[in-house]
């Protein structure tokens, strides 16, 4: 319902603000910039995108607009807004210190116990 | 400017709202074909890329579902969706949406107004001050036969000395004073008090003051106060009355009192009192009779409970004084007798009476809510059913059972929402009708007003059917499947639903059949006390209220008065027979009350505590005459039957078949032995019985055999009520009876005239009320009950039309498909008795163990209620079995 399994929860809206950040893309470009970048190893299910993205909207992190895509189909175009801009940036720093730490945790050897 | 400011953002609202609701379309469709897109150009054909993008996508309705719920306040805006929806389910289908909303409404309503007058009389508080310090005292003698008896001075006195847990105690004696000088000279009520009294009942004045212990005692003056009652209906709230000087005449003499003040609104208890007067007032409270006779008891006693001390404490305190004072009078407190004192918190004990009716009354409304319930939940059970196809198409569509839970909900809170109102619009003139039943049985309903707790109780009662509602009917299973073999047109029973329905229809005809035969049995015992025919005649004989006045009058005075009100009377045209007594039949409950014990004169006795005892009648010449009574044997009283003649008396039969078994009673010689005697200037001296005539019991509405021993006025007797037997119709001569006394004495109050029909009749009300209210109930329970198994019939006929389609191509008679149906409304109902039976059974056994009062209706009302069950449950299954029986072949097989 949420998010896939291999994906961590909470994570779906940090890959959302990440991949809109490159440059405004429809729900579609989402989906296919989280799959290029990852090189096929993150698989985000479609339906759940949509409530995410609608989320995030009325949170004030991202902003819509028309526009046509380049199949030449009317398409709602994402962006980041001041807040997403920001919003962003503290996701990544926390995700950073999450990965940091769990490197630590998990790179620790053995002969030092 | 801003009202249409304001309509303008909700109407931008509202089409943002469908904008949004667009906009969401076009997003995920343009994602969908963007997927095509690609999937095309990789070489699928457009069709195939087409399916694929949307199985990719998965349950597209479910995203929209989860989009909607990330926009702001979804949440009011889906129940308001659901709501609308509801209402649009509910006007589709008026007939069903009627039925449940009056059934719901008159469950809502009865149980909301009972409610209310169950609050109003049994919980709200007294205005007495610290009402659970006010304790209120009785004493009984079960081995004489006397459950109520009130308290004489000296008992009082004995058990009043030194009390550690009681503060005070408080007395107070009812006596009818007539008085002159406020209004039309007139009979009132009155309380004698002492100067405790009101601060043990801890109330205050509205106007002037209360009486205290400086009223006390022979030397002070005259004070009255008057009830808020009396001084605003009769005296229309003249705040001038204060410092008025009235007279108040009683048997013993006429002594002047002023209106000191007007007491603030209370529960009149144990008698209902228009003034409260001081001791001073009633020379008879002075008296050595009242003083010293331990066994003139005739006053009622109050307590507050000193600080620290309980009821339990008090309790124990004063049962220990009271058995002191028992052992040391044991000529007065016969062993035998089981003289006991009890005391009771005066709220519980003003309760007590109307506690069990209004309880009963309570139960009987929650039967017809369960009922009410079940009936509105089996057709929306029923509707349900019917509605399986839509609903396994909604969550085939991706609605989750949670949201087809939740418009349910919606609807089923717009039904509940309905009957609400309208069972407040029912409840509120209920409440005054209950109201004035419930006066009967408490002085506390007296004024009744409606409060919201009427309304929240509604509320209660709604939301819990609502919610019921909606959880009642099964949702179609996730497997998709069969819900849409299931949508082909036809409805399919489920096994389970089917059997809910008729659990429901049991349940409404269990509880329909204990409100009917509680019904019944009440209805039994009017008829049989309407239907009893009273020993004497009613219908003719006007009895009128004559009270003795002795302000400036000897005693001869007085007699001649009554004398002459006879002779005159009599001679009036229309009238046949006139006569004077103490008491009227059914109506003087305490002078009704009264007997004597009394012996043969020179028979010897073994033990005076075994005398018979007898009720003592006073009657002028005439009386058996004017009730149409024979005398049996022997003579009336005549003029000559007066002070100082040979005392005379008539016995009733059962006198003389007890006593003189076989013999000649006539001339034969009675005496009072009761020690009361001396009190009330009735002397020893034997009296020779001159007639005997037939037992006449003037207490009870069933005639009992009663011994009665009558003695005349003008001998030691009392008098103050008149009988006139009209030719015609007794009430016109009222007026010409009021002249030709007024002719006599001009101010002599003549009240409560009343033919002997309608004092009986007045007595009955409470009976009358009784079975109207409850039958009005049973009547409601089984109209809803009887549309109840019509609507479950129907609904099991119509989910067997293609089997009774079957048994009728293959040559079964229509008749025996009519039988069929008409024998599963009979075995609902024969369930619905027999449990009823059994819980009736039960609820009984569990009252039985509370309260003795508890009577079992005989087998009468059951058999009978029974019957009318199961009559209604045929008539209720007729349509549907004709329905059956009438099913097209053709259509019913190709039906499916």
């Amino acid at each position: 319902m949420t998010t896939q399994a291999d994906l961590l929860p909470g994570t779906l809206d940090l890959l959302i603000l990440k991949s809109v950040s490159l440059g405004s893309l429809h729900g579609y470009g989402v989906l296919l910039r989280i799959e290029q970048i990852s090189r096929g190893a993150l698989l985000i299910e479609q339906g759940a995108l949509y409530p995410a993205l609608f989320r995030l909207v009325r949170q004030g992190y991202l902003k819509a607009s028309w526009g046509t895509s380049d199949n030449n189909r009317r398409a709602k175009y994402y962006e980041l807004t001041t807040a997403g801009r920001k919003r962003l940036r503290e996701e990544e720093d926390g995700w950073n210190r999450l990965v940091a730490a769990m490197g630590s945790v998990l790179g620790a050897e053995p002969e030092e116990a | 400017m801003k009202p249409l400011s304001y309509l303008g953002s909700f109407i931008s609202t509202f089409f943002h709202r469908n904008n949004e609701e667009s906009e969401m379309d076009e997003e995920l469709r343009s994602h969908i074909e963007t997927h095509a897109d690609n999937l095309e150009r990789s070489g699928l054909p457009r069709a195939e890329a087409e399916r694929q993008a949307h199985i990719a996508f998965g349950a597209l309705e479910r995203t929209k579902e989860e989009c909607r719920e990330q926009r702001a306040g979804f949440l009011i805006e889906y129940l308001w969706k659901d709501v609308r929806f509801g209402l649009r389910m509910l006007h589709k289908n008026p007939g069903f949406t009627a039925v449940a909303v009056l059934t719901l409404a008159l469950g809502i309503g009865a149980n909301a107004a009972i409610f209310s007058v169950v609050r109003g009389v049994l919980l709200r508080s007294l205005a007495n001050r610290e009402e659970d310090r006010l304790l209120y005292m009785r004493q009984s003698a079960p081995g004489a036969g006397n459950e109520d008896v009130t308290f004489s001075v000296p008992e009082i006195k004995d058990i009043g000395a030194g009390l550690k847990t009681i503060k005070e105690l408080g007395t107070l004696s009812q006596l009818d004073f007539t008085v002159v000088g406020l209004g039309d000279p007139r009979e009132i009520s009155a309380g004698v008090v002492d100067g405790n009294y009101f601060d043990v009942m801890g109330l205050r004045p509205v106007l002037g003051r209360l009486l205290s212990p400086n009223d006390d005692g022979p030397n002070a003056s005259g004070a009255v106060v008057l009830t808020h009652r009396f001084w605003t209906t009769s005296l229309h709230s003249d705040p001038s009355v204060i410092g008025k000087t009235m007279r108040l005449g009683s048997y013993d003499g006429t002594r002047s009192a002023v209106i000191v003040g007007i007491v603030e609104p209370s529960v009149p208890y144990p008698v209902e009192v228009q003034i409260i007067a001081n001791i001073v007032t009633s020379p008879h409270h002075l008296s050595a009779t009242m003083v010293t006779g331990r066994e003139h008891r005739m006053t009622e006693v109050f307590a507050r409970l000193a600080p620290g001390a309980n009821v339990e404490s008090a309790r124990s305190e004063l049962r220990t004084v009271y058995a002191a004072m028992v052992a040391a009078h044991p000529e007065v407190y016969r062993a035998a007798d089981h003289y006991t004192l009890d005391v009771t918190l005066m709220h519980d004990q003003i309760n007590s009476r109307a506690r069990n009716i209004l309880w009963v009354l309570f139960a009987a409304a929650g039967l017809l809510f369960v009922i009410a319930c079940s009936n509105v939940a089996n057709l929306f059970l029923a509707r349900t059913v019917r509605r399986e196809p839509e609903l396994a198409l909604r969550s085939a569509l991706g609605a989750t059972s949670a949201v087809l839970r939740r418009s349910l909900l919606a609807e089923a809170l717009v039904l509940c929402g309905t009957g609400l109102l309208a069972g407040v619009l029912i409840a509120v003139p209920m409440v005054t009708v209950l109201g004035r039943y419930a006066s009967r049985f408490s002085v506390r309903a007296v004024g009744l007003t409606l409060d919201s707790s009427l309304i929240w109780i509604g509320c209660a009662l709604a939301l819990i059917a609502a919610v019921f509602l909606a959880y009642v009917p099964r949702l179609p299973s996730t497997d998709t499947s069969r819900g849409f073999s299931a949508s082909s047109g036809s409805v399919r029973v489920t096994g389970g639903s089917c059997r809910r329905l008729r659990v429901f229809a049991v349940t409404q005809i269990t509880a329909s059949f204990l409100l009917l035969a509680g019904a019944a049995a009440l209805l039994r015992t009017l008829l049989v006390l309407q239907n009893t025919e009273p020993p004497f005649e009613t219908a003719h004989v006007l009895a009128v209220n004559l009270p003795v006045m002795t302000d400036g009058r000897t005693p001869e005075q007085v007699r001649t008065f009554y004398r002459e009100v006879q002779r005159r009377v009599s001679s009036l045209p229309g009238v046949e027979n006139v006569a004077s007594g103490f008491s009227v039949p059914w109506r003087d409950g305490r002078a009704l009350n009264i007997s004597f014990s009394f012996a043969i004169q020179g028979a010897h006795r073994e033990n005076a505590e075994d005398d018979p005892r007898a009720r003592f009648r006073s009657v002028s010449p005439g009386f058996f005459d004017t009730l149409g009574v024979p005398i049996l044997q022997g003579r009336d009283f005549n003029a000559g039957d007066r002070d100082g003649a040979e005392r005379v008396i008539i016995i009733s039969q059962s006198v003389a078949h007890q006593l003189f078994p076989g013999q000649d009673p006539v001339n034969r010689q009675l005496r009072w032995t009761d020690p009361v005697m001396k009190f009330i200037g009735i002397s020893f001296e034997a009296r020779r019985i001159i007639a005997v005539v037939p037992d006449l019991d003037d207490e009870e509405i069933v005639p009992v055999p009663a011994m009665t021993i009558y003695q005349p006025t003008e001998q030691e007797g009392w008098n103050g009520r008149m009988f006139v037997r009209a030719k015609n119709d007794p009430y016109a001569l009222v007026p010409s009876i009021v002249r030709e006394v007024h002719e006599i004495a001009a101010d002599q109050p003549i009240e409560r005239a009343s033919t002997l029909d309608d004092v009986r009749a007045e007595v009955l009300t409470p009976n009358r009320l009784n079975a109207i209210v409850f039958g009005g109930f049973a009547s409601l329970a089984l109209l809803i009950s009887v549309v109840g198994v019509a609507g479950v019939l129907a609904f099991s006929v119509s989910g067997r039309t293609r089997e009774f389609g079957i048994r009728l191509a293959l040559g079964a008679h229509p008749r025996s498909i009519l039988a069929d149906v008409l024998r599963e409304g009979l075995i609902i109902a024969g369930v619905g008795v027999a449990t009823g039976v059994l819980v009736g059974f039960l609820v009984s056994r569990v009252i039985t163990r509370y309260s003795a009062e508890m009577q079992l209706p005989g087998a009468l009302p059951l058999i009978a209620s029974a019957a009318v069950i199961l009559a209604a449950a045929l008539i209720a299954s007729a349509l549907p079995a004709v329905r059956a029986a009438r099913v097209d072949v053709v259509r019913a097989l190709r039906s499916e």
